[in-house]
């Protein structure tokens, strides 16, 4: 059977391993001796201790360069160090560089059998904290995945046998029951892209887009964008204004996803326009920064929704008839954004409209990292 | 009247799979079904097909790809066309770290987004067999 704990204890005084050995050796505690540093670390490797007794005056490779060795390998692990002369300064020294605790020589079995019992609580905690915070970001990782798989195929596989039932009865159907059949579809089609967006924002993995950054024209992502809401406002007779400033200088990012946010706020901007009214969009430089800005005449935001606005599942208060959503938009977009190293703010007034200005920075500004950003997530 | 093309279906959702499967069957090609990799490729050993459409997320895990890397090895099946069907989006593929679940890690021939409508799905199939037979014809 394995040993519950297992401690290592190196010192190049043969009464000490002994000693120890006789004091800490048990049934459920194994303990293994090295009588140098160098020693030490191969029995390191060898027996993955709880807990490491260090003397820290050793011919050869001294205490604490051995010590720090440990450190740099195995940055967790807890290390108490036995000092010769109980003096204070080379004590101070060893917890300076991450031992645990110290034990002066010469020690009472009552006060090692203490202090390794104190180490190796802490030894469990430490263990036990790296376990949760692995377990923690397993489920993080995995819940996408498991997301995706339980709740998006059963919802495939609806909308699939729609298609098969439409597919097959093209012929005999009225008028009226396709119209039916194209609104379940729309339906199913929402609640998929609805847990696309979850997925997006309780993905850690957002900063993966890093990964395949490439230079992008802004003018180009705005135009598709107003092309993806453009029968929304068509339907509510919104004109939308483009402005690109010429000579725009491009940025360093991911289309597609600079897309859905320019696609986001332009979407609100409609769901929340009066009718007959005008949506603005602009790109314009300014100093080392590519501004765009979606400005809609519409309800406004109340200055008291205003702070939470780009937390997730935030929804202002002033919702038009019929408005949906889910409230997870800007919070996405802002997500989006800040790994472009950018950000993203909004006035607003009720009644009034709202403007929201997205900051990036441009290509060549790039490789300069700009300030460290507040509201990491 | 020609032979109808065989096709396989290797997906672990019975429903799924009876929506593209009447799809398929209306549009006159002669479709099997395997509800798990062990059958689908035990019906692959069994039978020659023309095309399989093949989803990637099964059981526990991303067994199609397994699927589809073992087609590959095996000189017999490493020319049959695959259509792959997959839940998941390909820009979503970055959620899964460290999975090699992502479309492009394996060479397949085509790969489709779950639900798929018919108009599409008959366009892709009617594709990659037509060019699997001008290949083999290339090849005599």
């Amino acid at each position: 059977m394995q040993p519950k704990h297992k401690i290592l204890v190196i010192d190049d005084e043969e009464v000490v391993l002994d000693s120890c050995t006789q004091v800490l050796a048990g049934p459920d505690c194994q303990v293994t001796t090295a009588s140098n540093g160098a020693e030490g670390l191969r029995r390191l490797e060898e027996v993955q201790p709880d807990l490491i007794f260090l003397d820290l005056k050793m011919p050869g490779l001294s205490g604490l360069e051995v010590l720090e060795r440990i450190r740099a390998k195995h940055p967790l692990m807890v290390v108490i160090v036995i000092t010769g002369y109980a003096t204070v300064s080379s004590a101070v020294e060893a917890m300076k560089k991450g031992a645990f605790d110290f034990l002066p020589k010469p020690f009472a079995p009552e006060e090692l059998r203490l202090i390794a019992r104190r180490g190796l609580d802490h030894s469990r905690l430490v263990q036990e904290a790296v376990a949760l915070r692995r377990e923690q970001e397993m489920l993080r990782e995995n819940f996408a995945a498991i997301v995706s798989h339980e709740l998006k195929s059963p919802l495939g596989a609806l909308q699939q046998n729609l298609y098969a039932l439409v597919d097959d009865l093209e012929d005999r159907l009225s008028e009226e029951q396709k119209q039916r059949f194209a609104h379940l579809k729309t339906r199913l089609d929402d609640l998929l892209k609805l847990i696309h967006s979850w997925l997006r924002v309780f993905s850690v993995d957002i900063n993966r887009l890093k990964d395949t950054f490439k230079p992008v024209g802004l003018g180009e992502i705005i135009a598709k964008a107003v092309e993806n809401v453009q029968p929304h406002a068509t339907r509510k007779a919104l004109e939308i204004e483009t402005t690109v400033a010429p000579g725009l200088p491009r940025i360093n990012g991911d289309e597609g996803s600079l897309t859905e946010v320019v696609t986001n706020l332009l979407g609100n901007a409609v769901k929340y326009s009066f009718p007959n009214h005008k949506i603005r969009v602009r790109a314009e430089a300014q100093n080392s920064d590519v501004l765009v800005s979606v400005a809609d005449t519409g309800v406004g935001i109340a200055p008291e929704d205003l702070p939470h606005l780009f937390l997730d599942f935030s929804r202002g208060r002033a919702q038009p008839e019929g408005v949906g959503g889910c409230g997870l938009g800007l919070a996405i977009s802002r997500r989006i954004v800040e790994v472009h190293g950018g950000s993203i703010g909004v006035e607003s007034q009720p009644g009034k409209g709202s403007t929201f200005t997205v900051r990036l920075p441009a290509a060549q500004a790039v490789s300069e990292p700009g300030p460290p950003r507040q509201n990491k997530v | 009247m020609s032979e109808p093309k065989r096709l396989l279906v290797i997906d672990d959702d019975p429903d799924f799979v009876a929506g593209i499967k009447a799809i398929l069957v209306k549009a006159k090609y002669a479709v099997d079904v395997a509800y798990n990799p062990k059958d689908g490729l035990q019906a692959l050993k069994d039978k020659a097909y023309d095309l399989l459409l093949l989803d990637v997320m099964m059981g526990r895990g991303a067994e199609g790809i397994m699927i589809a890397r073992k087609l590959g090895k095996d000189p017999k099946l490493r020319d049959l066309p695959v259509l792959i069907i997959t839940g998941i989006r390909e820009q979503m593929a970055f959620l899964f770290p460290g999975q090699a679940v992502h479309p492009n890690f394996v060479a397949v021939d085509e790969l489709v987004e779950k639900p798929i409508e018919p108009k599409l799905l008959l366009e892709k199939v009617a594709h990659l067999l037509k060019t699997a037979e001008a290949r083999k014809a290339a090849a005599k």
